[in-house]
């Protein structure tokens, strides 16, 4: 119980700075938990590795969680993760119920983190050895389940997929990079664009101007209309938080918080995926799945329980195998690197006492996110109230300077939150559709390495059937979800076609 | 009068101050801040962990703000070609040169492009690893067994440091057993979790990795499937000798030893055996003003001689390797020379 000296009033503090800055770097668009656990690691070197951690967990957890407040309340994923509580967030806020839709958000954010942090305390090393057992083969069938989210979420079906491909077509421009065991040769660009794209675009300009530069341009399209006064009204005129909501979301929320952890401990498949796929299972096992996506609960539970989730999820591989799962624990092993402390596989039986307090940090975190933003979010919801020619500048002020930071200053990311902000706009109004077109984006590089990885290793397309028992499950879950997605696409035409008759 | 003799003071005060202040931001080549870019986008792996103690001893000496930033090569070349005031430099280590020699995109000659600043430090940690359970037990068999025309996987990163001891083992095939060196496959790789992951998977008989990253995973029993043992570390033996005796987490420096030179024999030209010390060093804009260039110098001669940030580097395995600029930039170019032949003979 050596560890319990290390809980000193600094180390709760460290944790609740984090969280708090944490959340604030979460919350503006274009800055991520990544951006925040780099920012601050130096400032670990000063300190021993207990209080850097404190630091830094918090960081990462109210990172993670503060993403959902600009993706509620303004259509603009303040995370990458979060793109899937726009979803039905933003309708919910449109609806007058964003202070609901932030409390749960909140909620399920909290329900999520503690979740993965039990399965990650308690296996830890057991989950480490199943997470090897996925290979490329396994990890691009899960991108590939995650990427039948499109079918469900189109609301028309082959503009759907078309915009889908749009965006794994987006994000295969640029280097094919040899750090994911590719040629280094760039692809899919005249050479003049080298320079500019030799990374391709940059997922969080990309994000942005897409929800964020586009919904701009779509109400500067639509005038200044409204005024403080009706915005006040529509703030307050939908339904209350209650937490009887999560009364018929118990199965939802585990399942996510469950989704969330096992794809955060799966090195290299991202928390995009996590949010993606949890919202695709909330879809495809609702009662109502027609009703995901126009301001339901349930969506926003899936997606913030997942995302949360990841965080212990992502520890798994740190600390049982040395490898980060996200990109957040990517920066964050820094912080071990920086004291000269080795995670690796018998990191957690030599560290005991780190292994302790970063439990308690992780839990702690948790809880200090949760009560900082369930007491705030009454005065954070009210940025609504704030008459949109003064909050869209800021807004997209920030974007800009998000944009610029993201990659440490490249003035590219910038063009590309205006190219996409402007193309998001124009899209829309061809009927191209957003949703499908960035989920694309997203898990469109991932898909391709490891679907080139998983040929150059095995050379036959039959592997990704025969690999193991856990692809063939894999290939059941994608068969359901890719059916169901047809199904309820059927039943809906007939129930429309047969609303159009009965007129 | 009395008024008008307070307004002179005063006015001369401000004067001297303004003029102090200007002369010794003048004295001052290096102020504010400096930005440290690094070739790499990892805040967990050695270049950043390298550069940041760098950095801080840099910090504490020249009184300024120093901030490593972990933009990668491509992105931390184009920022040190864009500025030349002196306010960004870039750490990074040989696979400068080596991204080069490889052909990598990105990468051009350091030594035209670029002005290369002091060396700074070593990680001899550059190892290749096989499964505990692999029928090969050191390089020597799995050399022999490329002989015998068995094919050898060994996962890597292409285009560099991860490339150049697999390189290294093809020429000494190319030279020991002419023909066979087609038998030792390179399996690409990008990160060390994908290499593991090939060693996990049956996909790759030897793969490389670092004394940092693996040591742990050498101390798995055999049954374990992550269990690995390291077969060869490409440091030189003498730079090996430099460690704490402690080693790297529970295996001492004498049990590193047995995996270098002489212990492993990875020929380079049939007489001598091949090593690489992978070395971190400063490059700067080529139009960088000579005085900051022998200021960095002199700071960091300072710093050496201090003694103090040997023993941070060494507790956390890095061998202190300081050189200034000059001697820096012969030594380098001198070993960029090596290690061309043996990628030349190999493409011959």
């Amino acid at each position: 119980m050596e560890f319990l000296s290390a809980l000193d009033p600094l180390f709760f503090f460290l944790i609740f700075a984090g969280s708090l800055i944490g959340i604030v770097f979460g919350a503006i668009p274009g800055m991520t938990a990544t951006m925040a656990v780099a920012v601050c690691l130096p400032l670990t070197y000063a300190l021993d590795l207990n209080h850097g951690l404190a630091l830094l967990l918090g960081l990462y957890v109210g990172g993670i969680s503060g993403g959902l407040v600009p993706a509620i309340l303004l259509n603009i994923p303040g995370t990458p993760s979060s793109i899937t509580t726009t979803f039905d967030g933003y309708p919910m806020t449109q609806r007058g119920e964003g202070e609901r839709a932030l409390k749960v958000g909140i909620v399920s954010s909290l329900f999520g983190g503690l979740l993965s942090a039990a399965v990650l305390f308690f296996f830890a090393p057991v989950l480490a050895d199943v997470a090897i057992k996925f290979s490329y083969v396994e990890k691009f069938l899960i991108i590939f389940f995650a990427l039948t989210v499109i079918a469900s979420l189109s609301r028309n079906l082959l503009m759907g997929l078309f915009s889908g491909v749009i965006g794994v077509w987006l994000a295969l421009i640029g280097t094919y990079d040899v750090s994911y065991g590719g040629n280094g040769d760039t692809r899919l660009m005249f050479d003049f664009m080298e320079p500019y794209l030799a990374e391709g675009f940059s997922l969080l300009p990309v994000l942005i101007g897409l929800f964020g530069v586009a919904t701009i341009l779509d109400e500067a399209e639509k005038g200044i209309k409204e005024n403080t006064a009706d915005m006040k009204l529509s703030l307050q005129k939908g339904a209350k938080f209650s937490f009887s909501v999560f009364r018929k979301q118990k199965i939802n929320l585990l399942r996510s918080g469950f989704i969330g952890t096992f794809i955060g401990m799966l090195p290299g498949v991202g928390g995009s995926a996590a949010s993606v796929l949890s919202y695709t299972q909330a879809k495809n096992f609702s009662r109502h799945p027609e009703k995901l996506g126009t301001g339901e609960p349930e969506g926003v539970i899936a997606s913030e329980a997942s995302n949360n989730g990841l965080t212990g999820g992502a520890l798994i591989p740190l600390l049982s195998l040395g490898i980060p799962g996200d990109s957040t624990t990517a920066v964050l092993i820094g912080a071990f690197t920086l004291q000269g402390v080795q995670v690796g596989p018998l990191f957690i039986g030599e560290n005991l006492d780190t292994w302790n307090t970063m439990m308690v940090a992780l839990l702690t975190a948790n809880l200090m996110m949760f009560v900082t933003m369930f007491f705030a979010i009454k005065y954070i919801a009210r940025v609504v109230m704030v008459p949109k020619y003064i909050l869209y500048p800021i807004i997209m002020m920030m974007c800009v300077v998000g944009a610029y930071a993201i990659n440490y200053g490249v003035m590219f990311d910038v063009w590309t939150l205006l190219l996409f902000g402007v193309g998001g706009y124009l899209a829309a109004k061809v009927g191209i559709e957003v949703a499908p077109l960035v989920i694309g984006f997203i898990l469109g590089g991932q898909a391709e390495v490891y679907f080139v990885k998983s040929l150059e290793s095995f050379g036959t397309l039959t592997i990704f059937f025969t690999k193991s028992p856990i692809a063939m499950f894999l290939w059941v879950l994608i068969f359901i979800s890719v059916g169901y997605s047809i199904y309820t696409a059927v039943k809906a035409h007939r129930q429309k076609q047969a609303g159009d008759n009965g007129k | 009068m009395k008024k008008r003799t307070l307004s002179l003071c005063l006015a001369v005060g401000v004067i001297f101050l303004l003029s102090t202040t200007y002369s010794l931001a003048a004295d001052k080549l290096i102020s504010g801040n400096l930005r440290i870019v690094i070739g790499s986008k990892s805040t967990g792996g050695d270049t950043y962990q390298n550069s940041a103690i760098v950095a801080d001893a840099l910090a504490k000496k020249l009184d300024i703000n120093v901030k490593v930033d972990a933009v990668g090569a491509t992105a931390a070349f184009n920022t040190l070609k864009r500025v030349s005031n002196g306010s960004t430099v870039m750490i990074f280590h040989d696979q400068s040169y080596l991204g080069y020699l490889y052909g990598q995109k990105g990468y051009e000659n350091p030594f035209e492009q670029y002005r290369i600043g002091p060396t700074v430090a070593i990680n001899p940690g550059n190892a290749y690893l096989v499964a505990k359970k692999s029928p090969y037990k050191n390089v020597d068999e799995v050399l022999k067994a490329c002989a015998e025309g068995n094919n050898i996987r060994v996962a890597i990163q292409p285009g560099g440091v991860s490339e150049i001891g697999y390189s290294a083992m093809k020429n000494a095939i190319k030279i020991q057993y002419p023909g066979k060196e087609e038998c030792l496959v390179a399996v690409n790789r990008g990160s060390q979790s994908d290499k593991n992951q090939a060693m996990f998977d049956g996909l790759a008989d030897v793969i490389n990795g670092s004394v940092q990253a693996n040591e742990q995973y050498t101390r798995l029993p055999a049954d374990d499937q992550k269990a690995m043992s390291f077969i060869w570390l490409t440091a030189r033996s003498k730079t090996i000798q430099q460690a704490n005796p402690e080693g790297m987490g529970e295996t001492s420096r004498a049990d590193l030893l047995k995996y270098v030179d002489p212990n492993v024999n990875v020929t380079q030209d049939g007489k001598k055996n091949f090593t690489f010390d992978k070395e971190f060093f400063f490059l700067y804009n080529k139009d960088m003003n000579p005085a900051i260039v022998a200021e960095l110098d002199r700071a960091l001669s300072e710093i050496f001689a201090e003694g103090k940030i040997q023993e941070t580097q060494k507790k956390s395995f890095f061998i202190p390797n300081f050189m200034p600029s000059s001697e820096a930039e012969a030594y380098l170019k001198d070993k960029m020379a090596q290690y061309e032949v043996i990628l030349k003979a190999l493409h011959k």
